[in-house]
């Protein structure tokens, strides 16, 4: 464990930033259609009753990483499985990431460069990152938040001064009914973003205030939930329905359409800014989780002797895990969320948090007697 | 032959009573060879040995006088011509020397003690009987008396000689603000700020360092507003230091600050005492080095090389604006060359049309690519300006005309680069000028070529990732312990009044908060100015 | 350990240095694509002509490589099964890469359009260089071929004197219309709004208007004029509206910001002229037992700009007699222009997007039909509300007391 402590600041920022990240850029629920706002808020609802169990557990282990107190619930045995599945699960989502980055990047400005390239540049950084440890990033985290909104607050004036936002286009509300809304929070913005806080269980433990942890965390998922939700209306709102499923990077699509006085155009570069920040934070929080995972399952003295081979693999992995963009797009919407995505950030943490009250309670009658 | 005594010396030292710091006073006789013996009784020995020591140097003096009744004691007084003032010497110490009437039963001995206590006019008066004392106060300026059959030697206070006077700095100009600068002198310089902060608590601790040279080097701080933990660790880091030398405070500043392998300048240096005065009531400390008018204060944070002086004595709203606009010239003068090459080599989409074709044009008879252009721009740029620098002035100036002619002029009709490039070059050149610190602004022009490397490489994605990671270097600073980019990183909200933005004087409510963690109040409550109350100025107000 | 880390990066950096610079692009290697034009040859081959920047002609850039004494632009032709193989193909007659970021207009040629434009707009969607921002334009009587070769006086790239003039015609006189690729998409796309797009006539002859004598007269031999608006059903160009019922076309898209109105008074007409300053028009569709109608309200504000014949503008009532004379015109142009949308059976004003916001569940039924059964039977109820805010700097003109 590294001494190091977050603030509460420090948490909100990460967690915003985190829960931002590549959610901003790629076409996130546009199955609900011009209700994508209400799939968000519903999922966001539903993501913090989700983190209220992640912090449960951390209320019972204020001090440990998830990967230790699964150890302490489950027994050695069955606890050490269940904390290599979930590092895997970090590494594998770490690549998924840093793939959606890459492919972001390639297909909108650097169609000749290969892929590899561009992903290792990004991960050398998030491993430069990483060496440096969870404080560094959270005051970078501070340093480019405010960036971030400055992006969006600009974007987003940019947009309502060329007059293209027409709320028309969100009618009309509610056009099937709840059923496409629900279906689209239970098989997708669920779990991307709000159920990935899962990973932050690892950094509980460096936070140097445990009582306001609860108060950060939901404060830090409604704040970038309602973010999330404006800039997806927005999307719908300028570029309608059709145009968005069709889509590969609806934010893109928005922001090339901003032209105020013919200067005021192409503005291209505040989405890849954007993109940069969401997806350097969001790489960076679930290799760190990894890292530190790894560290601690392994006894480990020093994780920063992780951050190599753990980054190669990532590296490695984003390449390797679907051969085009369809392909991987379709392992995040149909395999990930079913196999990963329920099991992990659902299933496990009521099981494991059922155990533990019942030992809990078990143990505390006991001591009444 | 000085060096290699004195790194012979070195390795005889014991190791452990460097732990116990105690500056100023048993540090300094360390290196001397010839110290351990006392003084013979004899003065012509002493001579001798002066003279042998010192390889007979020219410039120190020995005159021989006989002082007594009859004049039957001999003696000698020593000075080095140059280090002393020698009105000082003639008027205080030889007059009455040689005019005093002594009493005639006097032996050696009470003759050497009643010139101390009666005869010698001077402020500071000293017995010593070591060798290496003896040197260290002749080197330092001090008068030498010996006396035949007196183990013993006074050392009488008579700094003087030629030191540059109080001037107007060259370095950090101010329009409005005092006009006095440090100088080569450490006791000036201690006493400009004494005269500023006119308070007891003003502490100041002197010790020696450098082996050979034997620089005085003094640390000053307020104590009750200063963090007693970064006053111990400037102490310990600077008592760590073992070097021959220090002929300037750069050297100091190497050998201490927290990490060599930034660009970033951890220390602050500067050579306006109404600087080092507002960095002490901040709770910082000041490090004074004898023979430099720099004196560095540290902890120096990032945001502390875009305060210039003139903010806090110009209005808050204009220090506001002024401060973003030094925090945009630093990032043109990072990255406008950049974003020159990224636009024009990768993103011509993101560049508006007419400007894109007008660019173009400019480039049709332009025989490199637009990096190698910017990169030989940017190189004669720095040529012109280290040319420049180190030249006298009036050739220093026919330098600056000649190469604004070939990089202005000749270059862009002969087709070598475009005139766009030239823009690029002298906004990016004026924008560096334009930050108020040296320190910084030299870094940034290292960065900016790794980041044109970058720009060349990946265009924008490369300038982000670069800047991504040059801001993780710089959160991942710290120095003396306090992180580097605070309050901005730490966000320290009650600090952030004097970071981008200047609040109101009336607002400095607090000192930075990592930097002093004790004293933190500045000022009073409801020091905002308001409207004479009607009540009241009627009282006053008989009319 | 670290060393051997340290030679990793390292490695890996001189990786990407020596084989970078993948995605570079020099501006000297690159042909700006200005304009593109679209035309079918007989055999059904697509014909793109390429408007190309000739940047040291254009004026202002005065450096070595061409004084401005040059042509600005230069054409070049190619033909292909698809726009895309068109444009590789094109690289046989390029010194250098053909370069569409910075394509600002699309020109399809009428007999193109009549066809069908079918899927052809997706490269201009899909591929990263293009900007669906790009506006479009029917070449009216002629092939996009023949507008884009034509030179134009003020504006020295004729790309810019097109898109400038749709622009500006459309913001003052309101009869042409400014849509873009992305719009035309969005409407081919739309189950309840067909396109609509302005067109642009060559007058004088093609093959004096592409010489630079062109731009040496006071008078071009070959001038580009913005007319009518072309009506798309779905992909196809079905018919022209022109004049007053094009400018209904736009006062129901909402899409007036300033025009002129001229009014009859006392028998003589078109005598005063109205300037409209500011306009807003509201489409709200109802619908009575599942039978829709549409109903149209248009707020203009204005001032008077001209007064030949003797009127008292001071006098309030004659003023209030003035407003119902602009709100009966303005009336009358929408409904004109309505009359023959629905006798076209093209609903271009998007009255089926306002069905369907307001009332998905029926629209769901009407669906099929709209453009059928519907759109043309649709009872649709124009109100104007007219203001004559000022009236310039005189009251009364100067023939009114004689």
């Amino acid at each position: 464990m590294e001494p190091y402590k977050l603030d509460q600041r420090q948490l909100f920022v990460l967690i915003f930033l985190f829960e931002l990240g590549s959610a901003i850029v790629i076409p996130l629920g546009v199955g609900a259609k011009q209700d994508v706002w209400l799939a968000i808020l519903l999922s966001l609802m539903l993501g913090i009753l989700l983190s209220l169990v992640y912090l449960r557990l951390y209320g019972y282990y204020p001090d440990k990483p998830l990967t230790a107190y699964a150890q302490d619930i489950a027994g050695p045995w069955i606890g050490k499985m269940v904390a290599i599945l979930y590092i895997s699960y970090f590494l594998y989502i770490a690549s998924r990431v840093l793939r959606d980055f890459g492919e972001l990047l390639l297909t909108f400005a650097y169609p000749e460069t290969p892929l590899f390239i561009l992903n290792a540049i990004m991960i050398l950084t998030v491993m430069y990152g990483v060496n440096k440890g969870i404080e560094v990033l959270a005051r970078t985290g501070e340093l480019f938040i405010s960036l971030l909104y400055f992006v969006m607050l600009l974007g987003f004036v940019l947009l309502i001064g060329s007059g293209l936002v027409d709320f028309r286009q969100l009618q009309p509300i509610l056009e099937d009914g709840w059923k496409r809304v629900v279906k689209v929070v239970l098989t997708e913005t669920l779990y991307i973003p709000f159920g990935e806080m899962i990973v932050f269980t690892m950094l509980f433990p460096y936070m140097n205030n445990p009582a306001k942890v609860k108060r950060v965390v939901i404060s830090g998922m409604v704040f970038s939930g309602l973010n999330l939700a404006i800039t997806m209306t927005l999307n719908f709102a300028v570029l309608g329905a059709d145009a968005v499923a069709r889509s590969s990077f609806p934010l893109l699509d928005t922001i090339r359409r901003i032209q105020i006085a013919h200067f005021l155009e192409r503005l291209d570069v505040l989405f890849m800014i954007a993109l940069i920040i969401g997806g350097f934070f969001k790489v960076s929080v679930f290799f760190y989780a990894s890292v530190v995972g790894t560290a601690q399952l392994f006894s480990v003295e020093r994780h920063q002797r992780l951050i190599y081979p753990l980054g190669l693999i990532v590296l490695i992995l984003s390449i390797a895990i679907a051969s085009s963009y369809p392909e991987h797009i379709a392992e995040g919407t149909k395999i990930v969320p079913l196999y990963m995505h329920i099991p992990l950030q659902i299933i496990v943490p009521l099981c494991l948090l059922l155990i533990c009250e019942i030992r809990h309670r078990y143990v505390n009658h006991q001591l009444g007697r | 032959m000085l060096f290699q005594w004195a790194l012979r010396k070195k390795h005889r030292q014991k190791p452990e009573k460097r732990e116990t710091v105690v500056p100023g006073r048993d540090q300094s006789g360390k290196a001397q060879d010839i110290s351990q013996e006392p003084l013979h009784p004899q003065l012509e020995a002493n001579i001798d040995m002066i003279r042998r020591t010192t390889g007979n140097s020219t410039d120190i003096v020995i005159r021989r006088v006989m002082v007594g009744q009859e004049g039957q004691h001999r003696a000698a007084v020593i000075f080095v011509d140059g280090l002393v003032d020698e009105m000082h010497v003639s008027r205080f110490l030889l007059e009455p020397l040689l005019e005093a009437s002594f009493p005639p039963s006097f032996s050696a001995k009470e003759t050497f003690f009643y010139i101390e206590k009666n005869l010698a006019a001077v402020g500071s008066m000293k017995q010593v009987s070591q060798w290496f004392e003896i040197f260290l106060e002749l080197m330092s300026g001090s008068t030498i008396i010996l006396l035949e059959d007196v183990p013993l030697a006074l050392s009488a206070s008579t700094k003087g000689g030629d030191y540059r006077s109080v001037e107007e700095p060259q370095s950090q100009l101010a329009i409005r603000g005092p006009r006095d600068g440090f100088t080569e002198s450490l006791r000036t310089n201690t006493a400009l700020i004494r005269r500023r902060i006119k308070n007891p608590n003003l502490w100041l601790e002197t010790m020696r360092i450098g082996e050979v040279t034997q620089t005085d080097v003094a640390i000053m701080y307020i104590k009750g507003i200063v963090n007693d933990k970064i006053v111990k660790e400037v102490k310990t880091r600077l008592g760590r230091i073992k070097i021959d030398s220090v002929l300037e405070s750069g050297y100091v500043e190497q050998l201490i600050e927290d990490q060599t392998f930034t660009t970033f300048p951890t220390i602050y240096h500067t050579e306006r005492p109404d600087i080092v005065a507002a960095n002490l009531l901040e709770g910082r400390v000041a490090i004074f080095i004898e023979g430099t008018p720099f004196v560095l204060v540290a902890p120096a944070l990032f945001i502390q090389f875009f305060q210039a002086v003139e903010d806090y004595y110009a209005r808050f709203d204009i220090a506001t604006a002024l401060r973003f606009l030094r925090v945009l010239v630093f990032f043109i003068s990072l990255v406008a060359p950049a974003i020159y090459i990224a636009g024009t080599t990768f993103h011509q989409e993101m560049i508006p049309t007419l400007l894109v074709i007008s660019i173009a044009a400019q480039r049709e008879a332009v025989p490199f690519p637009a990096f190698v252009e910017a990169l030989v721009m940017e190189v004669t740029f720095e040529i012109l300006r280290e040319a420049g620098v180190r030249l006298p002035r009036p050739i220093g100036q026919a330098v600056s005309i000649v190469g604004a002619l070939v990089i202005g002029q000749a270059a862009v009709e002969a087709g070598f680069v475009s005139s766009a490039m030239v823009i690029v070059v002298s906004i990016t050149a004026i924008a560096s000028f334009a930050t108020p610190s040296f320190a910084i602004a030299i870094s940034a022009r290292l960065i900016r070529f790794a980041l044109m490397f970058l720009a060349a490489m990946f265009g924008f994605y490369g300038i982000i990732m670069g800047i991504l990671a040059m801001a993780i270097h710089l959160c991942s600073l710290r120095t003396f312990g306090v992180p580097y980019m605070s309050p901005l990183a730490p966000f320290i909200p009650s600090n952030i009044g004097d970071t981008l933005f200047r609040v109101p004087t009336w607002a400095f409510k607090e000192r930075p908060r990592l930097i002093n963690q004790k004293n933190i109040s500045r000022q009073g409550e409801n020091l905002r100015p308001q409207p004479p109350d009607p009540a009241r100025q009627d009282e006053g107000d008989p009319s | 350990m670290k060393g051997k880390i340290c030679i990793v990066v390292l490695l890996l950096l001189c990786l990407t240095m020596l084989s970078g610079c993948w995605s570079k692009k020099e501006l000297t290697d690159l042909a700006f694509v200005i304009a593109v034009g679209i035309d079918k040859t007989k055999e059904g081959q697509y014909v793109t002509t390429y408007q190309v920047v000739n940047p040291g002609n254009v004026a202002g850039a005065k450096q070595i490589g061409g004084g401005a004494s040059g042509v600005p632009i230069s054409i070049f032709i190619s033909t292909g099964d698809n726009l895309f193989e068109a444009s590789r193909k094109a690289s046989k007659k390029m010194s250098r890469l053909l370069y569409f970021a910075h394509t600002n207009l699309v020109v399809i040629g009428e007999g193109m359009a009549r066809e069908g434009i079918g899927g052809l707009l997706d490269v201009l969607e899909r591929s990263n260089q293009f900007r669906t921002t790009a506006k479009v334009i029917i070449a009216h009587h002629h092939s996009a071929e023949e507008v884009l070769k034509v030179l134009t006086p003020i504006d020295k790239i004729s790309a810019n004197q097109i898109i400038k003039t749709l622009e500006f015609s459309e913001r003052t006189w309101g009869q042409t219309i400014n849509t873009d690729v992305w719009k035309m998409i969005h409407d081919i796309a739309s189950s309840g709004k067909h396109p609509v797009a302005s067109g642009v006539d060559l007058i004088g002859s093609v093959e004096k208007g592409q010489r630079l004598t062109n731009v040496q007269v006071s008078e071009p031999d070959a001038r580009l004029n913005l007319d009518d608006l072309a009506l798309f059903k779905d992909d196809k160009l079905v018919s022209w509206v022109s004049g007053e019922a094009a400018r209904g076309v736009l006062w129901v898209l909402d899409k007036i910001k300033q025009t002129g109105v001229t009014i009859e008074w006392n028998g003589k007409k078109e005598a005063v002229g109205y300037k409209v300053i500011r306009t807003k028009t509201e489409v709200v569709p109802h619908l009575k037992h599942g039978k829709p109608s549409i109903s149209i309200d248009i707020r203009a504000e204005g001032d008077i700009a001209e007064a030949p014949v003797p009127i008292d503008l001071a006098d309030v009532k004659q003023v209030f007699a003035l407003e119902k004379m602009i709100q009966h015109n303005i009336k009358k142009e929408v409904l004109e222009a309505v009359k023959k949308a629905q006798q076209e059976k093209i609903d271009v004003f998007g009255f089926g997007d306002a069905v369907y916001r307001s009332y998905p569940e029926e629209w769901k039924k009407m669906e099929n039909k709209w453009h059928e059964h519907f759109f043309p039977q649709l009872p649709v109820t124009v109100t104007v509300d007219a203001f004559i805010r000022r009236t310039g700097l005189r009251n009364k003109p100067y023939q009114f007391g004689r």
